[in-house]
This record gives C-alpha cells, sequence and structure tokens, in this order.
C-alpha cells in the first residue's frame, strides 16, 4: 500500500511539473480493461398501484379475523383443477405467533373476504392491470396502470340470471378447448351467480368469447360476461391472472 | 424434517453450513418464519437438489468459437454470470417485495429501497449481456419474511454476506478481464449492501479482516435452505384446456 501511495504521489508531482533529466524514469501503471458491460441507473419503484395474488398451497379455513369464526373453506385446486389463488388485501397481521392475511374469497355472498395462515399460501405475485365491467354501458375496459389499454362492448347476463356486482379477480385462463359457445378463450372469475347456485362447478361467472356476436351488447347471458371473439383473444394477450376485477 | 439417514449428506456437511452462516442469521430468520431449530435447518440444508440447481444447469450459449479452450472459457464466464443472475433475481424480489409491502419503516425502509433499485439494476444488466442466455425468473415464496421486518433484516444480512461469498469464489473463476472488471464492480457494492444491513441489524458492519470465498454448491444448498425458490411442483399452474362450465 505505501508504494501505491508513493506511485500515486510520483504521478501527480511528475505530471504538475516537468521531470528532470538526470532522474530515473519511473513505472507507470497501465490503465485496467474496461467493464465488459455497465450497470444501468437504479430505478425506482413505479407508483402505479398493484395487486398481489397467493396460490393456495393447502387445503385452509378463511377466517372472520385472525384465528376467529371460519367462514369458508379454501381447496387448492379450483373446479378447473388449476391451481386456486386468493387475491391478497392489505398488510399481513401476528396473531397466535402466526401471520394472518386477509384475502378476497371465491365464494357465496359474493364480495366475501376472510383471513387465512400466511403459511397456507404460496408465494406473492403481482399484477397492475385492473378490469371493469360497466353494467350499464354494457363495456368492459382494462387499465395497466392508470393507463386504458382495452375496451370493448359486451353482452352480460339477464334480468333473471344477473351478472352480480362487486370486486372479484381473474382466477383461471382456459384455452385450446373444443366449446364453440365459449369463443376461443375464457377466463374464470372468482365471482359466482346468485341465482344459479346448483350450476355445474359451482355457477362461477366466466368472462368469454361467443358463437352468437349477433347477441352483443347486450342483457343476454345467465350471468357470464360475453365479448366478440377477436375481443376475448386480445384480452387473454393483455390480461394476467389475478387481475382484479370490478362489476359496476 | 427429514430423517438424519435419509439425507444425502452427512455430519461434514452440516459443519460447513454452520461455518458458512456464522452469525446464524439465516437460521435464526428460518426460525422466526418456520419455527424450525438450528439443526432442523442445518438438516433441511442438506437435502439434495432442486429447482435452484434445475435452473442453474441451464445450457449456455453453444459455442462457435474454433478455439475449444476459448469457448470453454467463454461457456464458464457465462454460467458464472447465470449464477451472478439468480442471486440477484432472489435479492431484487426479496428487497422489492418488502418495499411493496411497505414492511419497514424509517433507516431499514430507506436501505431496503436503495437496495432493490440497485439490485433490480444488477439483474437488467445481466439480463442484457446474457441475452438468450439468461436463465428465466424463478419463481419466489418468501414465507412471510418480508413482512417481519426484524426477520427481513437478519435475513438481509444473510443474502448480503452470502451475495458477496459467492462473488468472490466466482471472480477468480472469470476469464474474461472485462466481466471480471464487472463483477468486481458489484461485488464492491454488495459489500457496501452487507455493511450497511449489517450495521441495521445490530451486527458489526465489517465482521473479520477477511472475507471467505465460498464455492458454488455450498451457496447453493445455503439458499435452498431458505426454501425461498419455488420448485417447479409448487409453481401456480393458472391455465387450462378443460372446457368451461361457466354460467354461460
Amino acid at each position: 500500500m505505501a508504494a501505491l501511495v508513493a506511485l500515486g504521489l510520483t504521478s501527480c508531482s511528475s505530471s504538475s511539473s516537468p521531470s528532470s533529466s538526470d532522474e530515473p524514469a519511473r513505472p507507470t501503471l497501465p490503465a485496467g480493461p474496461k467493464a465488459a458491460f455497465q450497470i444501468p441507473a437504479p430505478q425506482p419503484l413505479g407508483r402505479t398501484g398493484t395487486t398481489r395474488w397467493a396460490s393456495v398451497d393447502r387445503r385452509v379455513g378463511a377466517r372472520a379475523t385472525p384465528g376467529g369464526e371460519l367462514v369458508a373453506g379454501l381447496s387448492p385446486r379450483t373446479p378447473e383443477q388449476t391451481t386456486n389463488l386468493v387475491v391478497v388485501l392489505g398488510r399481513a397481521r401476528e396473531f397466535g405467533g402466526e401471520l394472518w392475511v386477509r384475502v378476497r374469497l371465491p365464494v357465496l355472498p359474493n364480495n366475501s373476504t376472510g383471513w387465512v395462515p400466511r403459511r397456507a399460501l404460496g408465494g406473492y405475485h403481482v399484477v397492475d392491470t385492473h378490469l371493469v365491467i360497466d353494467r350499464h354501458r354494457l363495456t368492459a375496459v382494462l387499465f395497466k396502470g392508470k393507463r386504458r389499454v382495452f375496451s370493448t362492448r359486451v353482452g352480460i347476463g339477464r334480468a333473471q340470471s344477473p351478472t352480480p356486482p362487486g370486486r372479484f379477480y381473474i382466477r383461471v385462463k382456459l384455452t385450446s378447448y373444443r366449446s364453440p359457445f365459449y369463443g376461443p378463450l375464457a377466463f374464470g372469475t372468482s365471482a359466482r351467480s346468485a341465482v344459479l347456485t346448483d350450476w355445474p362447478a359451482g355457477g362461477f361467472v366466466g368472462i368469454h368469447g361467443t358463437n352468437e356476436p349477433g347477441l352483443l351488447p347486450g342483457r343476454v347471458s345467465h350471468g357470464c360476461v360475453r365479448m366478440e371473439n377477436g375481443a376475448i383473444l386480445r384480452l387473454g394477450r393483455l390480461m394476467p391472472v389475478g387481475t382484479p376485477l370490478t362489476i359496476e | 424434517m427429514r430423517r438424519r439417514d435419509d439425507m444425502h449428506d452427512g455430519p461434514e456437511l452440516e459443519l460447513q453450513l454452520a461455518e458458512l452462516d456464522a452469525d446464524d442469521a439465516l437460521a435464526e430468520g428460518i426460525e422466526s418464519v418456520w419455527g424450525d431449530s438450528r439443526a432442523d435447518f442445518l438438516a433441511k440444508a442438506a437435502v439434495g437438489s432442486g429447482a435452484l440447481l434445475a435452473a442453474l444447469a441451464a445450457p449456455a450459449a453453444p459455442a462457435l468459437a474454433k478455439d475449444k479452450g476459448k469457448a470453454k472459457g467463454k461457456r464458464q464466464d457465462r454460467s458464472i454470470l447465470n449464477y451472478a443472475l439468480l442471486l440477484e433475481y432472489l435479492q431484487a424480489d426479496f428487497y422489492t417485495e418488502a418495499e411493496r409491502l411497505k414492511t419497514l419503516k424509517n433507516e431499514s425502509a430507506r436501505q431496503a429501497r436503495v437496495v432493490g433499485a440497485h439490485e433490480r439494476a444488477h439483474v437488467k444488466a445481466l439480463k442484457g449481456v446474457l441475452g438468450g442466455d439468461a436463465i428465466k425468473r424463478p419463481s419466489f415464496n418468501f414465507h412471510g419474511v418480508t413482512e417481519r421486518p426484524q426477520a427481513f433484516r437478519r435475513t438481509a444480512v444473510a443474502l448480503e454476506d452470502l451475495s458477496v461469498a459467492a462473488y468472490a469464489g466466482q471472480g477468480p473463476r472469470i476469464q474474461s478481464r472485462p466481466y471480471l472488471v464487472a463483477a468486481l464492480g458489484i461485488l464492491s457494492v454488495e459489500a457496501r449492501h452487507a455493511s450497511w444491513i449489517r450495521r441495521l441489524a445490530g451486527k458489526t458492519p465489517a465482521a473479520s479482516a477477511f472475507d471467505e470465498p465460498r464455492p458454488k454448491p455450498e451457496v447453493i444448498r445455503l439458499v435452498q435452505a431458505t426454501h425461498f425458490v419455488s420448485t417447479p411442483r409448487k409453481r401456480a399452474r393458472t391455465s387450462s384446456k378443460r372446457s368451461p362450465r361457466y354460467t354461460g
């Protein structure tokens, strides 16, 4: 280290004054190689809102409060045999030496929430999309952050089988099935028909294409949200599972 | 908890891991979440390879250079960069999640915000230089560690110390000098992160006069012991080809 300091001092003095001809030439350190790549400037997290979701890793009871009364059971699988997932609301809370988180539940009555032990869930995933179905204007609009990235006209439930209002989430994406009635792609949501409770698989509300585009827009379905096949395919490219869904 | 005689490695490995986690930081961080004893932690750390090693086994770019030695050196460098990328993914997601969850306050929050931005910049740089050879971002489950300030700080100490040891372990193996220069630039920043979080966690910022480099298998085993990296079996499967059974 002392030698390096001496070398540095020598270098400084030689650059500030001409060297005397009777001084011996002093060695200088060659410049090192340049880095193969640069590290970009650190960027702060975006300020746009994000939604967290997590997989249900084990069968668990959701409770009204941490450790409180049971309100619903959660299974690790959806009726479509995909991973069941829940949207996580707010911050975790400690109770009885355990972390609990409040989640949105795919159960009736719609808009239910409950507390589950954190350890029953998988890792958090985040999305910055939000789908809004407007039952009065018969539209579906997808936001990415605050930016509107998709909109289309839709068909919704008839008066006797209405599309339920509330806050839900997208929990499954189905593709490559053979059922023209549902079009080429369908999203499963956490919303359930309050009327068709004996419907196969529990009467979940889907968002899907159609083989009767002439009926759109309108109040034509049993509760599902229908859109033209081109629109559902575009939505399929833009909207990840876990996206929050508002039906208003 | 697996029985001792079920494990692949014997007491020697436990000893190695005990030395690696000299501060008990990782073991205690895990204990606070899982309720495992230090012995449980060390035993779990000895359980065989999983997703992490599978990710690291991702093939490097096919060698185009005629010189086999050069080609091997290039492959080795890219493999080391992918290893670094995996550790950076882990750290970036760890800090980012804590920041999103607003778990931390005051100086700890500032540390997570600043360091998280650094780690994301490291990820971006490594992905950029690796291009199509870059390993994909694994899924992480921090099991609530990012939701408990004390557990977060203890685990951050362990991850930063590990990161420093991992970079130091690979530095001499890097064939390309420009890559080495870049890696050294990251290593010194990781060391600053380590001393910052050590101070916040109430530990001596520079605990010893010499940082022991750590070979990859030891680092990988220690990271696996955290269960932060989700195995493919536990990754959420959110799409299916099943026919919809929605209300229609």
